[in-house]
């Protein structure tokens, strides 16, 4: 059941996905300069909205949780590395995926440079990754741990926030122009 | 959305009246990312890339699938997260056949971009990088950046934090004319 769920799921993301044209890596590299600022809201929109209704859920019912752990060093080396993988592709491992659904010809390209960077990651993994995920690894916390307030609490803080920083981001920045 | 053909953004007072699909999409894809925590997890695409790996090497190579550490925990191919990466595929073909944008043009993403293969040049180099920064860092836009800081986690903002300030610069340096 987990895994129909699952599917479907996928099915309804790689719709909004493709409706929102965040598959399309001209719109990323949009966004990425700056230029227009609707994909970043989206998503901002999305955990604001994700985060209110699983914790306001998880008053009523158990809720798959799944907390990622901390480990400062290898996880800001990695999202350095694939924020530049993100500005030169404009793909990232799920929308090239719908892109290439959508028929893109150049999202099979980062399929494959993705099915070689995971080669290349388990060829490193013992020698490279293991330790320097080793440092300064803080554990599965979330930012309820760190303020030691109830969690819905703080969601319903920080989704504010989100919100009001939505509303008053342009989406074009005119940036583009000239 | 009257007219497919013309993806300009809408002049400011017609945007007053109508919702920005961003707006009404991200609402819908929060919702579904809730969802997904109720009824079986927090979304997360990037694992599936080394899955396929262990999957592919233990009919090819099966000594390094049983011995590389990372691949020995990956015997189940099929898993919840590979069914999401088939919907995201399925999600993708549907609504592209859908809409009225079926066969998409090639977007150029840089300046340099002038070829076809130019294009498929930066879509390698960059599916690599972000499958191995995403595989180090233990997650990706989906598991680390949406479903990650939905669940407030620590991680997810630091990664994100890492890879929009990568992004901005990385993208902002490959722009025509430098500007």
């Amino acid at each position: 059941m987990d895994l129909l769920y699952a599917l479907l799921s996928g099915v309804a993301m790689g719709v909004l996905i493709q409706r929102v044209r965040a598959s399309d890596p001209g719109m990323i590299g949009r966004n990425l300069r700056l230029e227009n600022l609707s994909i970043i809201k989206f998503m901002a929109l999305t955990i604001a909205v994700g985060m209110i209704l699983v914790y306001l859920l998880s008053l009523v019912t158990p809720m798959h949780f799944d907390i990622k752990p901390t480990y400062v060093v290898g996880v800001l080396v990695g999202g350095l590395i694939f924020g530049a993988g993100f500005g030169i592709g404009g793909y990232c491992p799920g929308t090239c995926v719908v892109g290439f659904g959508e028929g893109r010809k150049d999202a099979i390209w980062a399929i494959i440079g993705g099915i070689v960077g995971a080669l290349v990651f388990t060829l490193v993994y013992t020698t490279l990754v293991q330790p320097m995920n080793k440092l300064m690894d803080l554990g599965k916390i979330t930012l309820a741990d760190v303020f030691h307030a109830p969690a819905v609490a703080v969601a319903i803080v920080v989704a504010v926030i989100f919100f009001i920083v939505i509303r008053l981001l342009p989406t074009e920045t005119g940036s583009a122009r000239g | 959305m009257a007219n497919p053909a013309v993806h300009a953004p809408p002049v400011a007072a017609s945007a007053e009246r109508k919702l920005p699909s961003w707006l009404t999409l991200g609402i819908i894809f929060g919702v579904v990312s809730a969802a997904s925590i109720l009824l079986w997890g927090p979304i997360g695409v990037s694992g599936t890339y080394p899955r396929f790996i262990a999957a592919i090497s233990r009919y090819v190579v099966p000594d390094y699938a049983t011995s590389n550490p990372y691949l020995a925990k990956m015997p189940k191919f099929f898993t919840t997260e590979t069914m999401l990466v088939v919907g995201l595929l399925i999600g993708g073909f549907v609504a592209s056949r859908l809409g009225k944008d079926a066969k998409p043009a090639m977007q150029m993403v840089h300046a340099s971009e002038k070829t076809p293969t130019s294009r498929y040049r930066d879509a390698f180099i960059g599916g690599f990088l972000i499958i191995l920064g995403a595989r180090i860092a233990g997650g990706c836009t989906s598991g680390h950046i949406i479903s990650g800081i939905t669940q407030l986690s620590v991680s997810g903002m630091i990664f994100a934090a890492g890879v929009f300030a990568a992004g901005i610069v990385t993208a902002k340096s490959l722009a025509r004319g430098g500007r």
